[in-house]
């Protein structure tokens, strides 16, 4: 184990550094290293990952750790560079891998015909080893490393089209907006350490666990909401959910795996290796739910009425980041890593599969301008109903099952407010999905003229990792639950499921802290009712959608009808402009930081160019013509002078006061 | 040890280069330059392998002559991990500089080879000078070398430039000349008018801490002219404006070095002389100057945003980023201390590599305005990497040399005064802005018509100029990996630092001084601001997101 685990991050790695220094010259040939280095990378993953989730030495209840070198050697402050595999790395080490092999695959196909072939695998091989640093970290250091590391690769990737100034702004956005989240990250690391002395992440947490809660000197909620808010950037919730829509401005692949099933998960990750020190501070975990069950309604209702595909998804993603937040904040945290791996596969093959249908349409992302495509690419067309179907919370489906264990839990934990927002936020989700479904696929082709024609399906390179990303969202949430409720009792059978008990030893401490067990859930009784209610609700959105944008399954047909949608959104003018303008969070933004921000840094450039200096050159002249005395006071200003001794002699009073009352 | 006098070699090795480039033609200036230059590192590389980390915070290989005997003045040289690390950074910049000027520098190339080898001697004599009055003047010579450089290779409005950097500089020299010979003046009263070691480091530290240290007053005084001198080197606001003047107008070498080391010379004197000479005075102005570090991070990273020239806005950021070495120096904590001796070092190689790539671009641009700029990946894509790669290593990206510095330094900071901490931190916030913000502008997009009509001039970045930069880039990587070889070095002159400091206690000012103090200021800025014209009110900034 002591060389398979680095070696799972360093294959790509070797990857990475090997394609950006020959990869120009490999031409079309320069996808084997880094396609290989994650295959290779996948299959030591998978190896690791079983040995982990079995228990089987050296692996010990809470994990096993490499160390590699001392980083950061300075006093008392030690920091080692070590990697760490738990149960949690392990089922995150899963979706990583797996996910980024398919991307990688997909990718050969997707990118085939760009300029910047070898770049793209490249910067590809480079998030796959930042991303793996992240998910193995074993001190908080560390993990701030890749989480800073997987921004970059995030940076270079949405703007890989470095000429487009579009995906230059992007990109910009995106890392700065992270930053934002990374203060607060930052600073919690530094009070973990004021607080513990270590920075290593199961020493500290023991620390803080094993101790009143009084012995510290920064507040434990203090330190809970500081960790937060670095989730909150990576993972794009309100308000620093701005970036993610603009991040789609990178090509597909790249939304699919960092800006959908990946890296866009780390926050929630990150809040579950944290669960003690949120247990410790429930207020904290209050803000938790409330920021992601608002993150999930907001990004629901401008899903609605989007025309972009990418875009749909990427706000139909950070919809349902939200809800895992949500999760994690009234303590369902097993629900909310089952909707991280549901969502994993089930968002990355949306949006490779809306690829493959921005690729059979050459470029175009516009819906309006589909339509029809179902019969043209039906690999595609399939694989996207699957994840549709999936999305909507339709049984027997992953993101079913952890949705559904979601809302359930909340209403049994007693977050009944959380529930019904998420219920609202369900039937959204099916209408949404299934509005994309219909523009893009049902009804008559809107399809360009000239394009019309040369609409062809992906090749198999594409289409291969998508019908396996879809297999997998159709038997991942039957597997991972089985053999415990929902479906378990429904079998005659007991006991927690597959992910419940893997997730056991991570969540031990913080669930001992909080006084709970986490709620069983079965299907008779009021769980049942849950359930009942919640494949309703996302039952009526799917009808709602089908009404008003059509379908075309089997036998069900109906023809769209965009004149009661008109009409519909005529009668609501301000949610729909609402809506359609994502609240004007960018409008906003704008004017505080560009408009504002922009006038306060020209204020400053001026006091220093004019006020600072200017002082400094009246000294010298002063001292120059100290002769003269103070001959500037005849200029007549006299006036001028006398406010700046009158305003220097109240500062001088009022400091003199302020100091001596002391 | 006791055979070579290895510290004299290497300060004076430069020097005996400068000579041999005086007496030869001119055509040789060049490779015997770099030759000197060269052999000044290899042999302050040997002084790496020699230096034994683990003899806490002694000075090692010291020489001492006597050399003014009537007062106790000696030419004693001394090392310690603190003056080795910035040793080995200015070796390590001086033949990178001198290699980067072969090309743009055309003119008097004898002079300026000869200038840029005395500079050397200046900056490595500062750091190893463990004698006042030696001290003072390798501190004098930097200033010589510096100003030709400026005033005779500079830009249009070089002598401006240089005369505001000479006169800022020698105001704050002259009243610390003042001040080592008023604690010299006292150490001889001390200790029954003898004034053997007077001037002696070691003598002079020895009273300072543990005999009972000097006067109140004397330090209150002595800590503001030692201050002055170096609050203007390193710059600290508010005394930071000559240094985007002298940038601007400097040839690229002259900027590296600038930014590289002299900036330095300012936090190396604040740890070795300030701490341990007057730690009643430093606890006193600690929080006066841990404020006046917050408003410089934050104050030249948000000034840094708008600047349209990319000197300018380097030489901004340094203001930003060497807030970050007094913060660091003055909270007192370990940690804090350890990372600004790293962010000393590693803002040498970072931004002295951001203005050789800014050189880069004005050797074939003639122009530095980031308004005219675009595009420039599809044009020089080598270029644009590396620029790529120091820019984020001067936002401070993790596994990178500079994180290690602004983290240790936050974190102490935030054990010490977390309230410092928090506000310092929303650095990164800033950094980001004003270092992508330029990238994008000057790297991404379609070519601009300016370098459009470049054509082929625009070429991409040479081999010698990759050259000059892969040993920053490399040493970037490695003291991001490994900062362990640095900070175990640094380690035992941290130590006896903060013991040194530690022996202080604030010293009660009077309220009314400060007042006076606060209401001088306050009268200056508001007759300032009233008395400008009405024309020169701010610009709104410049848009496009």
């Amino acid at each position: 184990m002591d060389t398979l685990i680095p070696l799972i991050a360093a294959l790509p790695l070797a990857g990475f550094l090997v394609t950006a220094a020959i990869g120009r010259r490999l031409g079309r040939q320069a996808h084997w290293i880094p396609v290989l280095a994650v295959a290779a990378s996948w299959l030591v993953a998978m190896v690791v990952v079983a040995t982990a989730l079995s228990g089987a030495a050296p692996f010990a209840e809470d994990g096993y750790a490499v160390r590699l070198w001392e980083w950061i050697p300075a006093g008392n402050l030690q920091v080692e560079a070590a990697l760490l595999v738990d149960n949690l790395a392990a089922v995150l080490l899963i979706v990583v891998t797996t996910v980024g092999l398919l991307v990688h695959v997909y990718s050969i196909g997707y990118m085939r015909h760009d300029p910047g072939y070898w770049r793209f695998f490249a910067y590809l091989n480079l998030f796959m080893f930042s991303m793996l640093v992240l998910v193995l970290g074993d001190s908080w250091l560390t993990v701030f490393v890749a989480w800073e590391l997987v921004g970059l690769s995030s940076y270079l990737l949405i703007g890989f089209w470095y000429r487009k100034s579009s995906a230059a702004l992007a990109s910009k956005k995106a890392f700065i907006v992270n930053r934002v989240g990374d203060v607060g990250f930052a600073l919690g690391i530094m009070a973990i350490w004021v607080n513990t002395g270590t920075l290593n992440i199961r020493d500290s947490i023991d620390v803080l666990t094993s101790q009143p809660l009084t012995a510290f000197p920064v507040p434990i909620g203090i330190v809970a909401l500081l960790i937060f808010a670095g989730a909150m950037g990576k993972s794009a919730q309100f308000p620093l959910h701005v970036w993610l829509p603009d991040a789609m401005e990178g090509p597909t692949p790249v939304s699919a795996l960092i800006h959908a099933a990946t890296m866009v998960n780390a926050g929630v990750y990150l809040v579950a290796r944290a669960n003690p020190i949120f247990a410790s501070a429930p207020e904290a975990m209050v803000v938790v739910a409330a920021i992601g069950i608002f993150t999930a309604i907001l990004a629901a209702s401008i899903a609605l009425t989007q025309t972009d595909i990418k875009r749909v998804l990427a706000y139909s993603t950070l919809s349902q980041l939200g809800y895992m937040f949500a999760a994690f904040g009234v303590g369902a945290w097993t629900a909310a890593i089952f909707h991280l791996m549901a969502q994993g596969f089930t968002k990355g093959l949306l949006f490779l599969a809306s690829g493959s249908v921005i690729h059979a349409v050459h470029d175009e992302q516009d819906m309006r301008k589909m339509g029809g495509l179902a019969k043209r690419i039906p690999h595609t067309y399939r694989t996207m109903l699957i994840g549709s179907l999936g999305m909507a919370g339709i049984p027997p489906l992953a993101s079913f099952f952890s949705k559904d264990e979601i809302l359930g839990e909340s209403f049994i934990l007693g977050f009944a407010w959380v529930w019904a927002i998420g219920i609202i936020v369900a039937i959204m989700t099916a209408f949404y999905m299934f509005r994309l479904i219909g523009l893009t696929f049902w009804g008559e082709s809107r399809v360009d003229r000239a394009v019309e024609p040369k609409i062809h399906e992906s090749p198999a390179v594409m289409t291969v990792p998508l019908w396996l990303l879809a297999i997998a969202s159709i038997l991942l949430g039957i597997w991972l639950s089985w053999p415990g409720p929902p479906l378990g009792p429904l079998f005659g059978v007991e006991g927690p499921g597959l992910l419940a008990g893997w997730l056991e030893p991570v969540y031990a401490q913080g669930l001992e802290i909080l006084g709970q067990h986490e709620a069983e859930f079965a299907l008779f009784g009021i769980d049942g009712a849950l359930i009942l209610v919640s494949v309703a609700v996302a039952t009526a959105g799917l009808l709602a959608a089908w009404r008003l944008f059509g379908v075309e399954i089997g036998p069900l047909r109906q023809r769209a009808r965009p004149e009661r949608v008109r009409a519909l959104s005529a009668r609501v003018p301000f949610l729909y402009r609402a809506s359609l303008n994502k609240w004007w969070f960018d409008e906003l933004n704008h004017l505080l930081f560009i408009v504002i921000g922009g006038r306060v840094a020209a204020v400053l450039w001026w006091f220093d160019a004019k006020v600072v200096d200017g002082i400094v050159n009246g000294i010298g002249s002063v001292t120059r013509r100290s002769g003269g005395g103070l001959a500037r006071v005849q200029t007549g200003r006299v006036q001028n002078y006398a406010l700046g001794i009158a305003i220097g002699l109240i500062v001088m009073a009022g400091s003199y006061l302020m100091i001596a009352g002391r | 040890m006791n055979g070579l006098p290895i510290l004299s070699l290497i300060t004076f090795l430069p020097l005996a280069g400068a000579l041999v480039v005086a007496l030869l033609p001119a055509r040789f200036a060049r490779p015997v330059a770099l030759a000197a230059a060269l052999l000044a590192w290899v042999a302050s590389l040997l002084l790496v392998v020699g230096f034994s980390p683990e003899r806490d915070g002694l000075f090692q290989f010291v020489e001492e002559l006597s050399w003014i005997p009537l007062f106790g003045i000696e030419y004693k040289l001394g090392v310690d991990g603190l003056s080795l690390v910035l040793v080995v950074l200015t070796t390590t910049l001086t033949w990178i500089s001198i290699l980067a000027s072969f090309k743009p520098i055309q003119t008097r190339i004898k002079e300026y080879m000869v200038s840029f080898l005395i500079l050397e001697v200046g900056m490595i004599g500062v750091f190893l000078a463990l004698d006042a009055f030696l001290f003072y003047i390798f501190w004098e010579i930097v200033l010589v070398p510096m100003y030709l450089i400026i005033g005779i290779w500079g830009g249009a409005n070089r002598i401006y430039a240089t005369i505001k950097f000479v006169l800022y500089t020698l105001v704050g020299s002259l009243l610390m000349l003042v001040a080592i010979l008023a604690t010299a003046f006292a150490f001889q009263a001390a200790n029954g008018s003898d004034w053997t070691g007077a001037f002696d480091f070691e003598a002079l530290r020895e009273l300072a801490t543990a005999g009972g240290g000097f006067d109140p007053t004397l330090q209150l005084l002595a800590f503001g002219a030692f201050f002055l001198a170096f609050a203007i080197k390193v710059p600290m606001f508010p005394f930071h404006t000559w240094l985007p003047d002298a940038h601007v107008e400097a040839p690229t070498a002259g900027s590296v070095i600038l930014a590289g080391v002299l900036l330095k010379l300012g936090g190396y004197g604040f740890i070795r002389w300030t701490l341990s000479l007057y730690p009643d005075a430093a606890q006193t102005f600690a929080p006066a100057i841990i404020v006046l570090s917050l408003i410089a991070i934050i104050y030249g990273a948000i000034v840094a945003l708008v600047q349209p020239d990319l000197k300018k806005l380097v030489a901004y950021s340094s203001v930003s980023h060497m807030g970050f070495v007094t913060l660091g120096i003055f909270v007192f904590q370990p940690q804090a201390m350890a990372g600004a001796i790293l962010q000393m070092f590693s803002h040498g190689l970072i931004t002295g590599a951001l203005f050789l790539l800014v050189g880069v671009i004005y050797e074939r641009t003639h122009d530095r305005t980031i308004a005219k700029m675009g595009g420039l990946a599809a044009r020089t894509p080598v270029y644009a990497t590396i620029l790529g790669f120091f820019v984020f290593a001067s936002a401070g990206l993790p596994g990178l040399s500079g994180f290690v510095g602004e983290f240790l330094t936050l974190v102490g900071t935030f054990a010490a005064n977390p309230w410092a901490a928090v506000v310092a931190t929303f650095v990164m916030i800033l950094g980001a802005a004003y270092l992508l913000w330029m990238f994008q502008r000057v790297v991404t997009g379609e070519p601009s018509v300016f370098l459009a009509s470049l054509g082929h001039r625009l070429t991409d970045i040479s081999p010698v100029e990759i050259l000059t930069l892969a040993p920053l880039g490399a040493l970037v990587v490695v003291f991001g990996i490994l900062p362990g070889i640095l900070l175990d070095t640094i380690d035992g002159s941290i130590t006896s630092s903060l013991r040194d400091a530690g022996t202080g206690t604030a010293i009660a000012l009077d309220p009314l001084v400060v007042a006076i103090g606060l209401g001088l200021v306050a009268a200056a800025v508001v007759v300032r601001v009233v008395t400008l014209p009405t024309g020169a009110r701010p610009a709104a900034a410049e848009n496009g997101s």
